[in-house]
Parts: structure tokens; C-alpha cells; sequence
């Protein structure tokens, strides 16, 4: 469908749109005509990517002068869909407009791990180890040494990429991973280094958050787009805390352990740099001198617009130390080479923010190698004596500082640059497996950091982990509180930044804590063909008992028995899949084992079968696997699992996979933390924000997220089971996003276990008649009714207007003549 | 583990009013004029809308070879309908039975039923209708899970051997939300496709996946029964022949099917008959052309020869499937007054020209205010006109001309 919106040509590519989604693009286009930001709350399964994608593209080929869409999503997965849709949108636009239509750039930007078409790195396990891998065949001196015919593998594609490939153009066209990985293959070009390259001249990209918010990676990469450009996170619910946690760094015992041996590594790496190759060390000493360090070019262009006019092809390609090294390395090559080969040296730039960082050279007393390795070294043990606690120490950045400095007699200033440094020094060494050395970044990282910033931070030492409680494995974490931090220059830098999700309510707390200040922002509810959400809250057990998991009725032997009583009951009346979530790990594996003591789990078996959420990511997948065949083949299945956990966050349980979602109490966050404690504390101080406010709105987030797991579209229904006494009151409940709210009527509340019973039966009966055809079609609008929409949109805005003169007028003459009786 | 059965046995036997109540007042709705409707009349203009979906012109194959199988895990002992889902379908699959017959003279059938995990055999495929309850009353203990996979392979293996000009079904009514099978069951589906067997589900309680996707792989017809009438009405439905899929319409002519018209028999003094598998003593009863035996009721089949025995009013009457009844097209309530102002034109338009009073009188027919079949008043009532004859009829008519009667009576 081409539809005129508010004079803006939308190219829909579906024949039929819900009213939700006229709604949603409405709003969309008036924050991009107002150049701001906006925070969009619309339900999930009502198609909400197609509408930002169909808005925005369309948009920008209305107005030329807005850049690039940058869509940023969460997972891997959520990037396909994005890219299909981006098909869907732009084949329907070709349809319209002929081969006009299709002039588009599109693409996917992810990590090696994702886009490497090299067959044997592409075998090794995780990240970095590919990251690592690739570098060795691909580092300057690597190719260089090779060049001059001293051996070593080089990867063919990187070669074929630098040969061509830097100053080829890519066609027009929409590029997933795996078209990427396809156009490479059949071009022998390596796509990673190309969809770097190729991000400049893209109209649309796809990418990670951490591209966009985390300042290691987004200097590198995120640095040049334009100011024009849309920003959208999707799936922005937990923003908040993608942003905190990419300020945030974690060191305990063994790590620091492992950064003496990685330090001991460096130096005697030096020390056989100095016999072999003293001149390199020398040359790295006088750019440091001469202030060009890494950090050096970095910095140059590194203010938030990212000024990079004058700085040259390496400080283009944006890294740290690796566009001085890699300049340093292929000098006199041509300016294309010269960024072929600082791209591929890359390592992530500076982690703190770029506004923040210190235009300055970096100070005399670590300029030197084997100062600056001593230096570290005094870091690292004082981390060590620090880490030693027995109970918790939780104080500000300033005070760690202070305190480091008493005893270690190290200055302040060093600290901010020990991560550049360090960067700056594994280059010189030729250090390819940074693998190897990420204890040593982190202690870098954080020295960095705790050096940057004094507000909004903490550090919080605990004596026992989060892994196994009881035991002790102290740890050190440097905490960053505020939420705006990482994500401000972003909103400063680009003109419209669109915050949307299935569940931002209550949508004033996220300029709070984000802090900026949206142009609109608007929760959008769902139209209905039919009620297919039954909420219930269940707040009694069969023998009136209360269910909750309050800290002091969790344990008590009727809540658990009750839980169980729920869980047979449901497993009995709701077909095929029914997903589970406790409020965290270890009540969980309480209310288990207690279930299994009282004949619970036996019961539920002969009905369904039980799968279990674990830490282990292997382990849950698998179980998440055999879930879904169960419900496949009839047998029918539970999946337990935990608010909070990676599966509440990223896997859809639609159809018969979540005929019925249940939560088993309200997802609190552990608020004997004391990093939430901190967090708590900074919130109440700089933002005023309630504690009680912010716990509350943040539990019923996750219990949203989760209920959101079972519905993906409008012809699917779930049953949603919410059982604890206090999602019956109404401060809780209220918070809920309205696409809940609406089908919670009086009569869901406050239930019995059997009332709900019979409730879900009626509920599943009636969802298992046919849905007429022609009734979903009828909620839905078509060319017609979105003429008939505009025309009432602009009618009503128009007498508004006039309305409100005369009015104004009838004010003023009715003041007019009271005055005058007054006067007579 | 004692403690634990013991609490299973009284699940089974739970007293009614624990199993929640019913709220009768919740299937009250009222419509946009407030005029009061039930949930049930809603359900039976979906079924209209069903109807409706499966066309006008489709050859329909008058041989069936059915099964019926039929869940009897623990599940049906539930008292959710009154007094037990059991009660109610054997009193539901005794109508179906007969009814299957009296539409189906040709058409054979036979019933599984699955329990404790396994599948059995009650009856064979026969033309028996009494024979196939006896056997099913005497034998209706619910016991264990159900297999659904076990159940398909039996019907499978059973139907493989029918003739090729005969339709060959299955229909499953699924009282259990998950079924125990002992491999995968989407092979089995598989299977059943490859072999031409067509699957339909009337299920209990709420919708399962496999069903879903066993009908839709075999396209059949898949309906979960709402309370005890639409459980009737879904079963009924399994009565009237499926269209014949496509690809096997060849096979349909290929065959000459033998089949007697016994002669009815008076005799003075009783004397023995078959009714059903029993012998009985009646005084009359029809006796089969080929070996002479007498069958006390038709339609049935020899129990000696297996010829089929029909008598020729059956037979016709199993044409109607060949040459259905038009599609009534619906005319929703007018409000009252436009339904007068349409009225008073019409009149108007009689007063004028001859050409002009023919219309009228047509227009008239159409908007006139009672039902042709049942002179019920039809003023804001929805009305549904045939095609053909133009005579408007009333939701309830409609029904039953389609489902039983099989000719307008406007247009003959
Ligand atoms: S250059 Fe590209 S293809 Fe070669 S190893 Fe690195 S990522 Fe893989
Ligand atoms: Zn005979
Ligand atoms: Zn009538
Ligand atoms: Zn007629």
C-alpha cells in the first residue's frame, strides 16, 4: 500500500496495516520532522519493524538531506528480521517506482565471528579467538614480513579485499550476513573488512547496540557517520543497562593473577624487542614525545562530531593506536593501503567516552616501555591487596584514587591513559593474540576509567561472588551507575535518536534515566480481533492461602505447596508448551527440589515434560531444543526459567510453544547488591528517582518482557498467569504496558487458583474456534480507511484551530462584559 | 506412591460442582441494536461462515471407508460436560453412527479407540451400524494416556487395504491435551498423506499443534468442541462425504461396486434374524438376494456374504451430496426503519408502470417480513435468500434445509 502520510509518501509493502501502525508511523514522522528524539512504546506481533523501517527509508527518500537509518538491535537474529523486512519494503518500492526505487545501500555489520569466510578461522569457538586469528594473518608487520618474503600465512581474501576491494564501490543492493559473506566469496574479498569499509556510503545499516553505545567499539567504528542520520534502538526496554554495563568492568583474584603473567610476558617481549629491534621502541617513544600518540590521532578527530576533514585515511579507518601504527607501518603506500592496513590493526579505541578523554600527550613517566610495564605492574599488585577483603567496600572512584595514591605513590594522570598506552605498546610489540592480554586490558580498562571519571561511578569489592554464594572469590567491580553517560553523545550527535519497545511503560522514567528529552512520546495499544491475552492474577491457592514470593512468605511450605498445585492444574488444562519464570537461579532450584519432595514434579510428568533453565548457555539451548520437539510431537512441555535470564530476554515462545505464560512472583532485582545498592542511591541523589519507584518499574519490565515471549502476532494467544498477592495492587500492576493493561478486566483480578482454573479453560476453548477471516481483515485498514483516517486527522487539527480562537474570543468578550457590569 | 494413586482415583471421580462453575450468564451477549444474543447462535452462524468456506461444485466421493477412534485415556472421564465427556460421546457417537448410515448407505466403518498408550480394534470395517455400538457400550473403560501415533498407524495399516474407489478417513475425537507415542508421530502423518487417508479431529478442551497439523497435512477438518452441542454438531458434520481430493477423482470411476436390494420379508411366525452380529426373532425383516439370509434393518450388510444391503430410497437420498443445495447468500438485519422506508418505495414503485410492478413485487419478496419456511417473522432478523428461487428463510431454515433437508423448498 502507497499512502500519503500527513503529506509524507509511505511505501508500505503489505495491503493492509493496523490502526496501531498508521498510529506508530505518525508519530514517527513527526519526531523526524521536529529533529528529535522520541520514545515509542507499541506492542509486540503488531509489526512494529516494518513500520520503522517502511517510515523511515521512505522518509529518507523524500528528504535526501537525512543520512543513513541506523538500526541497532540486540541479536543476531533480530538483525535478520530487519534485513528481510528492509527487502519486503524496498522490493515494494521498486514495484512502485522502477529501478528508482531500488537505489539503496544496505547492510549488516557484525563481528568476525559472524562474517569471516575464512574456512579455518571460522572453525575456532568464540570471539575473540577468530578475532585473534584473523589478526595474525592479517596485522601490517604480519603482511609486511610476509611481503619481504619472510613467510607466514596471509589470509587470500584479506589480500584480495586490499587489492580491489578498498576502492570498489559495492552495488546497490541489501546485504545480510550472508549475502555479504556470498558477494565476498564470490568476489575473494573479506566482508568483514569490506562492510567496514562500505559503512560510509551505506543508507542503511544494521548493527549491534555495542557498535552504537560502547565507546571501545563505536570509536572504531560509529565515529564517522553523519549527524543527520536515525538512530534506533529497537527493543530498547533494557537500554539502560546495555548502557551502564558498557562502562562497567568486573576484576577478581584470578584475573589479576593473569595480568602478572601477561605482564611478565610484555616484558620480556621487550626486553628481546630492545636486543632485536631497539629502533622500533624508539620510534614508539618519539611519537609518544611528540604527542602523536595513539591515542594521539584518536584524539585529533576525536571530539564527539568527529571532525576527521584533515586526519587522513588512518585516523578514518578510527582506531586508537592502530591508525598510528599502521601509519607508521605502511608509510608511503598509497592513502588506500594506508587504510586497508589500519583497519585491519585495529583494536577497540579508548573505553571512555570521547568528550572525556584528555587532549593531552600522553605524561613522560610511561613513555617508555619498560616504565610504563612497571607502572602496570604497581597497578596490578595494589589491585591484588585491594581485591583482599572480607567484607563488602563500596566507595567512590575519587576515594579509590586517593587511596591508590597514598599507598602506591602513583599519580592520577597516568591512569587515564594506561588503556591507550597499553594499546599503543602490544602494537609495537606485534602482539596479535589479544586474547592472551585481556586481563591486562581490563586492569587497563579500568585504571582508564576510574582515572576518567569521579561522578556516577563506584567501585564495589565483595568478598564472595556472584557465581557460587558462600564462596570466597572476591571481587573487584568498578560500577557505572548513571545511565546517560554512554548513551549522551549519541543524542548529542545525531538528530533523531527512536527509543522503541514492546515495553517501555512507564514511559516518563526513561528520559529520566537516559536523560534527554523526546519530542514525542506515546504508548500505543493494540487493536483486537479478538481478546487473545488472558491475563489472570492469581493472588490465592485453592485453600485461600496467599501465593506470593515476598521475602517473608517464600518459604513458607503453602506458598511452595500452592505453586505446585497451580503448576499441576495448568500442566493438565493447557496444550502443548507452557513457559515458566521464577524470580531468580536459586529460588528456582528451591521451589524444584521442594516440588520433588512433595510429589509435584511426579504429577506434572505424567502430563508434560520439565526442562530447566541453567546458567550454562550449551546446556540451556539443548533443553530449549528438546522443548520445542516435545511440543512438536504432542507430548507437550514446561520450560522453567528465570526473569532476567537469557531466555526470558531472547526466545519467542509463539504458537503452541507459550500457549501459557506463568510468573511465579514479581521479579525483583536482588536488592541486597550493593552495585544496586550504589545505583539506587546515585538515582535518588542526581535524579530523584525513588527507590521503591525505580525497583518496581523495573520488575514489571521483566515481567512484561516476559509476557511478551508468547505473543508474536496478532493470530496467536497465550493465557498470562501472574501469581503473587501483590500484582494485585494497583501500584504494581498500573505499571504494566497498556497492551496488557486493556485485557485485564475487574473479574481477572485477584483470583483463586481454581477460579482461574476455569477461567483458563473457557479462555483456551474459546481461542481454539476459528478466527474469522473477514473479522481480522475488517480491524484492519486498507487503502480506503487510511484516506478516511487522513482526512480526519487534518479535519480535526483544523477545527481545533478554529475552535480554539473563537473561544479564546468568547473568553476575552466574556471578560470583557463582567468587567463592564462590574464598571456599572 | 499408594498415597499418590489414590489421589489420581479421585481426580477422576471429582464431584461436578468442584469443577468450577458454569456461567451460563457469560455466553449472553448483545449485539449492536441491543438486542440480546447467545454465545450459541454466534457459533452457529460460524458454522454458516465454515460451510461456506468448502464451496459449491465439488465431487464428493459416495464411498466412505471410515474410522472412528476415539480417545479413552482417564482424560474422558473429566466432568467438565454432564455427567462425563464418556457419557456424552456415546450417547454423541451412537447418533453419528446412525446418521453416518442413513447418509452414507454405501459406506463402511469401524472403531478404534486408544488407552493405557496402546491402540485397539473394537470393530472391523462394516456396514453394521448396530453392531458397532454394541461393540463400543460393552467395551468403553477409560484407562491411562493416550497414544495418538499408535491410534493413526492402526487406522493406517487398516484403510491401506480398502478398495481404491472408496474415500479413506479417519476421524479422531481427542479428548487428551498430549498424547504418549512411542516414535516420531510426524512420520506417521507422513505416511497417512502418502496413503491418501484423510484425518479430522473433533478435540476436547482446547487446540493441540500435532492435531492442527495432522488435519491441515491431511486436510481434514479440525474443530474443538465449545460445550455438548457443538461436540454434536462438530461429529454431525463428519457425515456429510469430504470432497474428493484431488488426483484420485480417476480412481473414483474406475470401479463397479456390487451391492443387493433385499426384498422385505412377512413372515407369520418369528423367526431368527440378524441384527446387527446377534441373531434375534422377528416377524419381519429383508432378506438378502444373494444367500438369503434375513438382516432385520437397513442399511446394512449381509453377515453371511458381505454383500452390502441398501434400499433404493438410500440410495438416492445419497445423491444430494452430488447435487447440494445452492449457497443462501446472508442479508444482514436492516434497521427497522430503512426495512419500512424499503417497503413503502417498493409499494410506491407498484403504483407505477407494469415493468416497474414486477420488480417491485420481486424487491417485496426479498425484504418481505417472513421466513418461507417457517413464516417467522423475519424484521430484524438477518435473512438468507436463495439464489435461485429469491425466497428468504431464517437462520434456523437455512440449517436445516442444508443439513437435512437437501432441497429448497422454495424452488420445487
Ligand atoms: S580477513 Fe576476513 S576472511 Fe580473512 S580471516 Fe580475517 S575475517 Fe576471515
Ligand atoms: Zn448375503
Ligand atoms: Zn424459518
Ligand atoms: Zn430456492
Amino acid at each position: 500500500m502507497r499512502l500519503d502520510l500527513d503529506g509524507l509518501d509511505v511505501f508500505f509493502p503489505y495491503d493492509f496495516m493496523y490502526p496501531e501502525q498508521y498510529d506508530y508511523m505518525l508519530e514517527l514522522k513527526r519526531s523526524l520532522d521536529a529533529k528529535g528524539h522520541c520514545l515509542l512504546e507499541m506492542p509486540t506481533g503488531t509489526g512494529k519493524t516494518v513500520c520503522l523501517i517502511s517510515l523511515i527509508t521512505s522518509y529518507q527518500f523524500a528528504h535526501p538531506e537525512v543520512g543513513k537509518l541506523i538500526y541497532c538491535t540486540r541479536t543476531v537474529p533480530e538483525m535478520m528480521k530487519c534485513i528481510e523486512e528492509l527487502k519486503r519494503v524496498i522490493g515494494y518500492r521498486k514495484d512502485q517506482l522502477g529501478p528508482e526505487g531500488e537505489k539503496v545501500l544496505a547492510l549488516c555489520l557484525s563481528s568476525r565471528r559472524n562474517l569471516c569466510i575464512h574456512e579455518r578461522v571460522i572453525e575456532e569457538s568464540d570471539r575473540e579467538a577468530v578475532d585473534g586469528a584473523c589478526r595474525d594473518m592479517t596485522a601490517s608487520w604480519v603482511r609486511k614480513k610476509a611481503e619481504a618474503g619472510g613467510g607466514g600465512e596471509l589470509c587470500e581474501f584479506f589480500e584480495g579485499y586490499s587489492a580491489n576491494g578498498s576502492d570498489a564501490a559495492m552495488p546497490n543492493g541489501i546485504y545480510s550476513l550472508d549475502d555479504l559473506k556470498e558477494f565476498g566469496k564470490e568476489k575473494g574479498w573479506c566482508p568483514y573488512f569490506l562492510a567496514r569499509h562500505i559503512i560510509n556510503h551505506a543508507n542503511v545499516l544494521v548493527y549491534n547496540y555495542q557498535y552504537m553505545l560502547d565507546p571501545k567499539v563505536a570509536g572504531m567504528v560509529s565515529r564517522e557517520l553523519e549527524a543527520e542520520s536515525v538512530v534506533v534502538f529497537d527493543e530498547a526496554h533494557n537500554i539502560d543497562n546495555v548502557c551502564t554495563e558498557a562502562l562497567s568492568v568486573d576484576l577478581d583474584k584470578r584475573s589479576l593473577d593473569a595480568a602478572s603473567r601477561c605482564l611478565g610476558k610484555i616484558s620480556s617481549k621487550v626486553a628481546e624487542m630492545k636486543r632485536t629491534d631497539q629502533a622500533r621502541l624508539n620510534a614508539e617513544y618519539q611519537r609518544l614525545v611528540s604527542g602523536l600518540a595513539d591515542s594521539g590521532l584518536g584524539r585529533a578527530s576525536g571530539g564527539v562530531a568527529g571532525s576527521a576533514a584533515g586526519a587522513g585515511g588512518a585516523a578514518a579507518a578510527g582506531g586508537g593506536g592502530g591508525g598510528a601504527a599502521g601509519a607508521g607501518a605502511s608509510a608511503g603506500s598509497g592513502g588506500g593501503a594506508t587504510e586497508v592496513a589500519a583497519a585491519a590493526d585495529a583494536i577497540p579505541a579508548n573505553p571512555a567516552l570521547p568528550a572525556d578523554i584528555l587532549q593531552e600527550a600522553v605524561p613522560g613517566n610511561i613513555r617508555r616501555a619498560e616504565h610504563f610495564v612497571s607502572f602496570m605492574r604497581k597497578v596490578v599488585e595494589h589491585f591484588k591487596t585491594r581485591v583482599r577483603v572480607q567484607s563488602v567496600e563500596s566507595e567512590t572512584p575519587l576515594a579509590f584514587v586517593h587511596r591508590m595514591q597514598q599507598v602506591t605513590a602513583l599519580e592520577r594522570k597516568p591512569l587515564k591513559f594506561a588503556y591507550s598506552r597499553l594499546n599503543s605498546l602490544l602494537r609495537t610489540l606485534e602482539v596479535t593474540g589479544l586474547d592472551d592480554f585481556r586481563p591486562l586490558v581490563d586492569v587497563a580498562d579500568f585504571a582508564t576509567l576510574v582515572g576518567t571519571y569521579t561522578e556516577g561511578f563506584a567501585v564495589v569489592i565483595e568478598p564472595t561472588g556472584s557465581v557460587v554464594p558462600g564462596v570466597y572469590e572476591p571481587v573487584m567491580r568498578l560500577a557505572c551507575l548513571d545511565a546517560s553517560l554512554a548513551i549522551r553523545p549519541v543524542f548529542e550527535r545525531f538528530a533523531s535518536v527512536v527509543i522503541t519497545s514492546g515495553t517501555l511503560s512507564p514511559l516518563d522514567l526513561y528520559p529520566k534515566l537516559l536523560g534527554f528529552s523526546p519530542v514525542v512520546r506515546t504508548a500505543l495499544s493494540m487493536s483486537t480481533v479478538r481478546k487473545c491475552i488472558c491475563p489472570l492474577v492469581v493472588t490465592r491457592g485453592s485453600d485461600q492461602l496467599p501465593m506470593s514470593t515476598k521475602f517473608d512468605q517464600r518459604d513458607d511450605p503453602s506458598v511452595v505447596r500452592n505453586y505446585g498445585a497451580l503448576m499441576i492444574e495448568l500442566a493438565a488444562i493447557v496444550p502443548d508448551g507452557v513457559v515458566c519464570f521464577f524470580t531468580s537461579y536459586s529460588y528456582m532450584e528451591m521451589i524444584v527440589s521442594k516440588w520433588d519432595e512433595l510429589g509435584v514434579l511426579k504429577r506434572v510428568l505424567e502430563k508434560k515434560l520439565i526442562f530447566i533453565e541453567t546458567k550454562d548457555v550449551v546446556e540451556t539451548t539443548l533443553a530449549l531444543d528438546n522443548f520445542k520437539r516435545a511440543c512438536d510431537c504432542g507430548r507437550g512441555a514446561i520450560f522453567l526459567s528465570v526473569a532476567r535470564g537469557k531466555v526470558a530476554e531472547g526466545i519467542d515462545f509463539d504458537r503452541h510453544y507459550g500457549r501459557a505464560v506463568v510468573m511465579f512472583g514479581v521479579p525483583f532485582q536482588y536488592t541486597l547488591s550493593h552495585v544496586l545498592r550504589a545505583r539506587l542511591e546515585y538515582l535518588r541523589s542526581t535524579f530523584q528517582i525513588r527507590e521503591g519507584d525505580f525497583l518496581t518499574f523495573d520488575a514489571i519490565r521483566q515481567c512484561a518482557q516476559c509476557i511478551g515471549r508468547v505473543i508474536r502476532s496478532k493470530t496467536d494467544y497465550g493465557l498470562v498467569i501472574l501469581a503473587d498477592s501483590r500484582y494485585n495492587r494497583h501500584d504494581k500492576r498500573s505499571k504494566l504496558p497498556g497492551w496488557v493493561l486493556q485485557f485485564l478486566d475487574e473479574t481477572h483480578l485477584n483470583m483463586s487458583a481454581d477460579n482461574a482454573a476455569a477461567m483458563a479453560r473457557m479462555f483456551l476453548k474459546d481461542m481454539a474456534q476459528p478466527l474469522d477471516p473477514l473479522r481480522l481483515k475488517g480491524t484492519m485498514l486498507d487503502t480506503k480507511k487510511v484516506a478516511a483516517r487522513n482526512r480526519e486527522k487534518t479535519g480535526k487539527e483544523q477545527r481545533n484551530a478554529s475552535e480554539l480562537n473563537p473561544s479564546a474570543a468568547a473568553a476575552a468578550g466574556g471578560g470583557g462584559a463582567v468587567d463592564g457590569m462590574e464598571i456599572e | 506412591m499408594d498415597a499418590m494413586d489414590d489421589h489420581d482415583d479421585n481426580d477422576g471421580a471429582g464431584y461436578a460442582w468442584e469443577k468450577g462453575f458454569e456461567r451460563t450468564w457469560e455466553g449472553v451477549e448483545e449485539d449492536e441494536h441491543g438486542n440480546i444474543k447467545t454465545r450459541e447462535e454466534g457459533q452457529r452462524r460460524n458454522r454458516r461462515v465454515r460451510r461456506r468456506v468448502g464451496g459449491e461444485s465439488i465431487k464428493r466421493g459416495m464411498i466412505r471407508y471410515l474410522y472412528l477412534a476415539i480417545d479413552l485415556s482417564k482424560t474422558m472421564a473429566d466432568g467438565d460436560m454432564r455427567p462425563s465427556r464418556l457419557a456424552v460421546t456415546l450417547r454423541i457417537v451412537q447418533d453419528f453412527v446412525t446418521n453416518y448410515f442413513d447418509q452414507n448407505p454405501l459406506s463402511q466403518l469401524g472403531i478404534l479407540v486408544t488407552r493405557e498408550g496402546r491402540a485397539e480394534k473394537i470393530t472391523e470395517l462394516s456396514g453394521n451400524p448396530k453392531a458397532h455400538m454394541e461393540a463400543l457400550t460393552k467395551d468403553s473403560d477409560t484407562k491411562g494416556e493416550a497414544s495418538l501415533q499408535n491410534l493413526l498407524e492402526m487406522a493406517c495399516t487398516s484403510l491401506r487395504a480398502v478398495p481404491e474407489y472408496g474415500n479413506r478417513e479417519v476421524v479422531v475425537i481427542y479428548s487428551s491435551l498430549s498424547t504418549c507415542d512411542p516414535g516420531d508421530i510426524h512420520e506417521t502423518i507422513a505416511k497417512l498423506k502418502t496413503h491418501k487417508v484423510r484425518a479430522s479431529v473433533v478435540g476436547l478442551g482446547a487446540e493441540m499443534f500435532v492435531l492442527r497439523r495432522l488435519t491441515e497435512e491431511t486436510s481434514g477438518d479440525y474443530s474443538i468442541a465449545g460445550d455438548e452441542n457443538h461436540y454434536r454438531e462438530s461429529l454431525m458434520a463428519q457425515c456429510t462425504p469430504p470432497p474428493t481430493p484431488p488426483g484420485r477423482e480417476g480412481a473414483m470411476f474406475a470401479d463397479l461396486v456390487r451391492m443387493g436390494f433385499p426384498a422385505e420379508t412377512q413372515d407369520v411366525f418369528p423367526s431368527l434374524g440378524y441384527s446387527g452380529n446377534r441373531q434375534e426373532l422377528s416377524v419381519s425383516g429383508y432378506s438378502c438376494p444373494r444367500c438369503k439370509t434375513k438382516t432385520s434393518e437397513l442399511p446394512s450388510e449381509c453377515v453371511i456374504c458381505a454383500l452390502p444391503l441398501v434400499s433404493s430410497p438410500h440410495l438416492a437420498r445419497s445423491y444430494h451430496h452430488l447435487f447440494p443445495v445452492p449457497q443462501f447468500d446472508e442479508i444482514p438485519a436492516a434497521a427497522p426503519a430503512a426495512a419500512a422506508a424499503a417497503a413503502s418505495a417498493g409499494s410506491a414503485g407498484g403504483m407505477g408502470s407494469g415493468a416497474g410492478a414486477g420488480r417491485a413485487t420481486e424487491e417485496e419478496s426479498a425484504s418481505s417480513s417472513y421466513c418461507a419456511g417457517c413464516l417467522r417473522d423475519l424484521s430484524g432478523l438477518p435473512r438468507y435468500r436463495c439464489p435461485e428461487c429469491r425466497s428468504a428463510f431464517c437462520l434456523d431454515c437455512d440449517m436445516y434445509v442444508h443439513d437435512s433437508l437437501h432441497n429448497c423448498p422454495g424452488c420445487c
